[in-house]
């Protein structure tokens, strides 16, 4: 692999890739995240490299794995070149009919393509798909161009162009105003304006700084930062560059959690691949500006994608989190002046370097400029990850790129940023998704998670799983989180199981302004925000667990009752079988009967009975 | 000649050595602000959060603790606002509903203000303001415990729950903490726990002058950096 020494080097060396690339007439281009992995995406991607070859046009055809797509639920994905056909839910069987009949032949297999679920009808084209179509995919579009193995790939669509822009003709303090006037701002949930913390870094008077890639994401629900680093590493390696150019840093870190084993692997690939390259290392593209990057990997706690916290665990410390008085721009890694940085935030800085501030801010509202991604999950149609420009609603991005319900029941509300965010009612709906909107109406934007929630969805129950995450991963060190959270869910946990008073809700209040306003890190001072939003917004249902002792979700177990609907049953015994605490009797062909007080209320009834006679109360 | 910066803590001009904290500026000028973890010659951590102050800048108010925050030429402090004050009781109820049985704490809680406790008791043995392991590694470099497990499952323990030769039961473990002092009266028992409030006649003189040391007995007790 010969050395990239100057950036016409690179230029020369694109062209070479493309043209060779060119030979390919067809392409075989199959998701191999890890949501696509999990649908056995790795055992489709094996059979097909088997196939191919050994047929008489194998020649002819480039097979890609790429990561994530975003269309998750459709999982695993395959788009076929010339035609650009989406094949959904492809296993190995499939795999002969397909090079058989469509790479062969060009022959559509109707049963493999996407069908709808708003309107019904089978779509055979990936641009057709109105998931993609309502989206903005400015940083995920390069996913399914990209084989993360092969730097090749990512250098074929423009890659490390930014760079080899920046390096030869741009000032670190030009770089800098030019992220400052795109009007970027930190995509990990606080928000922050990059380029502020980017100035404060570069001001600091001291040869020794860092750049940290924060790839730690813990949020319930979220995976955006992880499909982007192990789909596209190079994209945030390259964002990683540029900054530690802007800054003065000759060292970077990515830090990435445990859980993450793909991220971790493909980023320390990608890594060694660009080092190979001289894309990292000594004196780069001839401009004497030397950097290099290294992967720690993270011990599996929450708190540690808090900045310090982060610090501390890269330098081997305990993950704790330290009072913040001075900012870790200017005191932070081994105290030097480091920025930090979300993945997402990193992988918009080459496209801004490469296209110029004005193109990234004419995406976006006032405040908040460009798209972001988010993990829409939950109780709607099309889970998977979302591209939106900053300010779009969230009512398009739940129904128009969520396709709404998933079972007919009506939508409550979206959690939004995870367990420092809160819950918005659909009356919300019309909301611009930006930063400060979510912020002023009680949630946050946090590093992206969406989870939909629908009329089977208790409110209260949402906090009390909220406060139980936040409990477990407090690391314990100041009062008021640890002790405060503890007292919330105590009282929470009281008013979900029927011993609820009206003193309650203040007392919650008291104690959420308390945890909020004195706790150590972020993590505290979110901490309250699923609590205070759902109060804000769901009182009534609150107040209906106190005073009527009565879930009107029918999901607190201690409030509800589970019983048979006397004209819905048909006596064909299937609960009475199920049921492991022995609590329904009654006789063939006749009406069962649940004995209330040995009903455990697993559930397993439900499940069991066909006509659906049993009913929660 | 160390330098010397002013800044204004509750509306009083105070002269502070660059370098030390607020919390230490206050104490040495009489203005009290509680404090449990807070040891004078030991590194501090914030986490007991009850010498929380408003730091106000730029049109804000910002909350944050008086031992982390180092002094600043102009800066204004207040450390017994009405925000602050609840702030801080709701602390301190916190603490003593988590161990009543420590007249530290005890003293803590009256000292902020605590006449009831709104949660059902827990009799726990520590409430992890860490003075002890700060103190057996930064005075003695002997690391003989330290933190272990997060959050409600965080306690202090021994490396791999045995104990070390660095540790020379000297005792300073025990002597700097806040729950070696027992309650005036006997033990709590679990069940019977409660407020105590005995030292509640001390509190007259504090009442009358908020915000000012009166070199109250509670701080006694709860080892006030007034009387190290």
């Amino acid at each position: 692999m010969p050395k990239i020494k100057q950036a016409g080097d690179l230029e020369t060396l694109q062209r070479k890739i493309r043209k060779a690339q060119k030979k390919f007439p067809k392409t075989i281009t199959i998701c191999g995240g890890t949501g696509c992995q999990a649908s056995k995406a790795g055992e489709v991607i094996e059979k097909i490299r088997e196939v191919i070859p050994k047929q008489a046009f194998g020649k002819d055809v480039y097979i890609r794995s790429t990561g994530c797509h975003g269309f998750c639920e459709q999982g695993p994905i395959m788009v076929l070149e010339p035609g650009n056909i989406l094949y959904c839910h492809v296993t190995t069987e499939d795999i002969e009919e397909i090079v058989a009949k469509t790479i062969r032949r060009g022959e559509v297999i109707e049963r493999l393509l996407y069908t709808d679920p708003v309107s019904g009808n089978k779509k055979v084209k990936e641009k057709d798909i109105p998931f993609y179509l309502a989206q903005d995919r400015r940083l995920l579009n390069y996913n399914r161009l990209v084989d993360p193995g092969n730097i090749d790939d990512y250098i074929a669509i423009g890659g490390y162009m930014a760079l080899a822009k920046t390096l030869g003709s741009i000032k670190p303090e030009a770089v800098i105003e030019e992220i400052n006037a795109s009007g970027l701002r930190g995509r990990g949930g606080g928000g922050f304006p990059t380029g502020h913390k980017w100035t404060e870094c570069r001001e600091e008077p001291v040869d020794e700084k860092y750049v940290i890639c924060n790839a730690d994401e813990g949020d319930p629900g979220a995976y955006m930062d992880r499909c982007l680093l192990e789909g596209n590493p190079h994209l945030v390696i390259e964002g990683l560059l540029i900054g530690a150019w802007a800054v003065g840093a000759r060292q970077g870190y990515i830090y990435v959690r445990k859980e993450y084993p793909l991220a971790v692997k493909n980023a320390k690939f990608a890594i060694e691949q660009a080092r190979k390259y001289g894309l990292l290392g000594e004196n780069i593209f001839g401009s004497g500006f030397s950097f290099d990057l290294e992967v720690a990997r993270g011990g599996g706690a929450f708190v540690c994608g808090e900045s310090t916290a982060l610090m501390a665990s890269v330098e081997g410390k305990v993950g704790e989190p330290r009072p913040k008085d001075i900012h870790t721009a200017k005191e932070g890694l081994w105290n030097k002046p480091t920025v930090l940085n979300n993945v997402e935030t990193w992988a918009n800085v080459p496209s801004i370097m490469l296209n110029g501030a004005s193109w990234f801010a004419a995406k976006g509202t006032q405040g908040s400029k460009g798209t972001k991604i988010f993990a829409l999950t939950g109780q709607v149609k099309n889970t998977g990850l979302v591209e939106v420009a900053m300010g779009t609603s969230l009512h398009n991005i739940v129904f128009d790129i969520g396709g709404g319900s998933k079972n007919g029941k009506a939508i409550k509300a979206v959690q939004t940023g995870g367990p420092s965010g809160g819950c918005l009612p659909a009356s919300h709906f019309q909301l611009p998704v930006d930063f400060d909107t979510l912020s002023a109406a009680g949630s946050m934007m946090g590093s992206g998670g969406m989870v939909v929630m629908d009329e089977g969805t208790c409110m209260v129950d949402v906090a009390k799983y909220f406060l139980n995450f936040l409990q477990d991963e407090s690391c314990g060190k100041c009062v008021p989180c640890r002790l405060g959270v503890e007292r919330m869910l105590e009282i929470v946990t009281d008013i979900t199981e029927g011993r609820g008073t009206a003193e309650h809700i203040n007392l919650l209040e008291d104690l959420a302004e308390t945890v909020g306003e004195t706790s150590l890190c972020g993590l505290g001072k979110t901490a309250p925000n699923p609590v205070l939003s759902t109060l804000r917004y769901f009182q009534d249902e609150y107040m209906a667990h106190i005073n009527e002792k009565h879930c009107p979700a029918g999901v607190c177990k201690a409030l509800i009752q589970y019983a048979v609907a006397a004209e819905k049953c048909n006596g064909c015994g299937s609960c009475k079988r199920a049921c492991p605490h022995g609590a329904i009797t009654g006789e063939k062909k006749q009406v069962h009967v649940i004995d209330f007080e040995a009903c455990r209320k697993c559930g397993i009834c439900i499940g069991e009975c066909k006509p659906g006679a049993i009913m929660v109360n | 000649m160390l330098e010397e910066v002013t800044l204004t803590i509750d509306d009083v001009l105070v002269k502070a050595v660059k370098g030390l904290s607020v919390l230490d500026a206050a104490i040495k000028s009489g203005i009290c602000i509680p404090h449990l973890c807070h040891v004078p010659f030991l590194s501090d951590i914030g986490a007991c959060r009850l010498c929380i102050v408003e730091n106000v800048g730029n049109g804000k108010a910002k909350i944050t603790t008086s031992c982390t925050l180092r002094v600043q030429e102009g800066m204004v402090i207040r450390a017994n606002s009405e925000k602050v004050l609840k702030l801080r009781k709701n602390i301190a109820e916190l603490l003593v509903a988590h161990a009543p049985n420590s007249r530290a704490i005890q003293d803590i809680a009256v000292r902020c203000g605590v006449k009831e406790v709104r949660y059902p008791f827990h009799n726990a043995d520590c409430v992890l303001c860490g003075r002890c392991v700060r103190y057996c590694s930064e005075m003695w470099q002997a690391n003989a415990i330290g933190f272990v497990g997060r959050g409600k499952d965080r306690h202090v323990e021994y490396p791999f729950g045995k104990r070390p030769d660095t540790c020379k039961k000297c005792n300073s473990c025990i002597l700097y903490c806040p729950m070696s002092v027992t309650p005036c009266g006997e033990v709590m028992k679990t069940g019977e726990e409660h407020l105590c409030g005995k030292c509640d006649s001390q509190m007259t003189m504090a009442e009358k002058m908020p915000g000012a040391c009166v070199w109250c007995e509670t701080g006694k007790s709860f080892q006030c950096a007034r009387y190290a």
